[in-house]
């Protein structure tokens, strides 16, 4: 495991590293041999994660793609500080996670859309705001952009439970962008929804990340959401939890899901998770 | 489909009034009892029995009532702030918990009197009889209340840097407040039920008292009127409640009503 004086030390990264060492410079966030072990009844222990590393740099749309068990989400929490991992190094911005959470860095989107049922959709937006101590002005120019943004101005005064399930799951991204947040995590966060919502919920995602280029961390298990959306897809496997491969998707945006470049790159993918179909 | 709850309402009244008078009819009719008067009257007959006597069954109830209401508003407080402490440390709930599951089996008609001595009040002793029968169902309602709360809520503002106080202000104090008022609508009618029995131990006014005399001498149209007027109280207090729950929990109303339009 490498220590703080060798990170210092300039020069080639070790080659175990899935990422191309000259691009080490830019990255804002970086994940170095990160292990999470779950101790099991009978001493046998459950590795959720084994030795990741992982560079993601500044502005980058980046997909953390695998079946359950993974590791994925777990990945993912341990850069929320949601999560402790057993060992190895997380830095967001050059500080730790718990620094990043503390200062606000990110914002977080889950699978559920985890709103509050007694705040209409304005004041779940404003949430994080009152807690920030954003001027009550500031907070209201910010909510009726971020409503604007994602579509659902007529609907500031309902509450969750009279929107459907793809627009809870927007007033969900409409929160964590309200913060202005320089990093957005996403949980599977359209993984609930139908093919058709889904496929709107990402063009929004793609047409909100373009306008605002924060650095994003999307989880999902569906490849053809990773290839449409991602600049790099993080291909991660299960038992142990590891990261297989990271695939550059070149690809020009808007992206056709029926070109022959998306089908290639999603069969090149598909055909490293061979293993896991058959399992399943 | 909507329902029609006032015309649901207005059929349960009327079959419910209509059941006693045909009851009362059949006992005093057609079984010919000589005492069907006292132990069923005519429901049209303890309703002029009110009106007659309107003014002193309102003054006797207005009294057992207020002090009810006292005391339930002292019980939910403290049942709610039980539930807040207990929430925050596991230790208090480990150390209060026991406490309350044995006051809950000292039976109140034993501890009324005892109360009253110690207080020599009569009015006190409504107040403390009905916030003790009140405080258990809010405190663990609320608890439960406290302790469903979904841990990605939780998490939503832990990613938001938020402290204890923030927490409970945000999320745990406005997630819990449809469990309080579970709490409230067992407790509300109880509280009520608490007053009268503490009219009875000897107080001067209240309905409990009315009853009692009436019971007592004989006078049965206004034992029964006494008898209706308690239940009315019970219902009355069950409806505030429920009012309050409808304009503080808004959202719960709107829920369900199909999805966006």
């Amino acid at each position: 495991m490498s220590s703080i004086a060798e990170l210092e030390v300039p020069g080639p990264v070790p080659t175990k590293y899935a990422i191309d060492p000259n691009q080490d410079l830019a990255s804002v966030i970086r994940v170095k041999g990160v292990n999470m072990v779950y101790p099991g009844r009978d001493g046998h222990e459950t590795h959720a994660l084994r030795e990741v590393n992982l560079d993601i740099r500044q502005q980058e749309f980046i997909s953390l793609l695998g079946p359950s068990g993974c590791g994925k989400t777990t990945l993912l929490r341990i850069i929320a500080n949601l999560l402790e991992p057993t060992s190895g190094e997380v830095s967001i911005f050059g500080r730790t996670p718990r620094e990043a959470r503390l200062g606000r860095k990110f914002g977080i989107v889950f699978q559920s859309p985890v709103l509050y049922e007694w705040r209409t959709v304005r004041n779940n937006i404003r949430l994080p705001l009152e807690i920030m101590k954003v001027p009550k002005a500031e907070q209201n120019e910010r909510i009726d952009q971020q409503l604007e943004l994602v579509g659902l101005t007529k609907f500031a005064n309902r509450y969750p439970s009279q929107l459907s399930g793809g627009m809870q799951q927007r007033v969900g991204i409409a929160r964590a962008l309200a913060m202005k947040p320089e990093l957005l995590l996403m949980d599977e966060p359209f993984s609930a929804s139908d093919e058709f919502t889904r496929e709107k919920l990402n063009e929004d995602l793609l047409r909100i990340w373009k306008l605002n280029q924060k650095t994003v961390i999307f989880v999902t298990h569906n490849i053809s959401e990773a290839v449409y959306l991602s600049d790099r897809v993080v291909v991660m496997s299960p038992h142990p939890g590891r990261v297989s491969s990271v695939i550059d998707i070149d690809l020009p945006r808007p992206r056709s899901q029926e070109s022959p470049e998306f089908f290639s790159l999603y069969t090149t993918i598909r055909h490293g998770f061979e293993g896991v179909f058959h399992q399943a | 489909m909507k329902t029609n709850v006032w015309g649901v309402g207005l059929v349960w009244i009327v079959a419910l009034a209509l059941a006693w008078e045909w009851g009362a009819q059949l006992l005093a009719v057609g079984f010919h009892d000589p005492m069907a008067a006292s132990k069923l009257p005519y429901l049209h007959s303890v309703v002029s029995t009110m009106f007659n006597n309107a003014d002193s069954l309102f003054e006797a109830a207005s009294v057992t009532f207020t002090q009810a209401t006292i005391g339930f508003a002292l019980g939910a407080a403290i049942g709610y702030v039980l539930a807040v402490l207990m929430s925050v440390s596991r230790t208090i709930e480990r150390i209060a918990f026991p406490y309350l599951i044995i006051s809950q089996m000292i039976p109140v008609l034993g501890l009324a009197p005892i109360i009253f001595n110690l207080v020599r009040d009569m009015n006190a002793s409504r107040i403390l009889i009905a916030a003790y029968i009140t405080f258990f169902p809010v405190a663990a309602n609320t608890l439960g209340g406290f302790r469903s709360v979904d841990r990605e809520k939780r998490q939503l503002l832990d990613s938001y840097a938020a402290g204890l106080p923030t927490v409970y202000a945000k999320l745990m104090i406005p997630f819990s407040v449809p469990h309080l008022f579970a709490g409230l609508k067992i407790a509300a009618p109880l509280s009520v039920t608490a007053s009268i029995l503490v009219d009875m131990l000897g107080s001067k006014n209240g309905i409990g008292v009315k009853l009692l005399y009436a019971l007592y001498g004989g006078n049965m149209d206004i034992f029964w009127a006494s008898v209706v007027t308690s239940a009315l109280m019970g219902v009355l207090s069950f409806l505030i409640v429920l009012v309050a729950e409808k304009i503080l929990v808004p959202w719960q109303d709107t829920a369900n009503q199909g999805g966006a339009r």
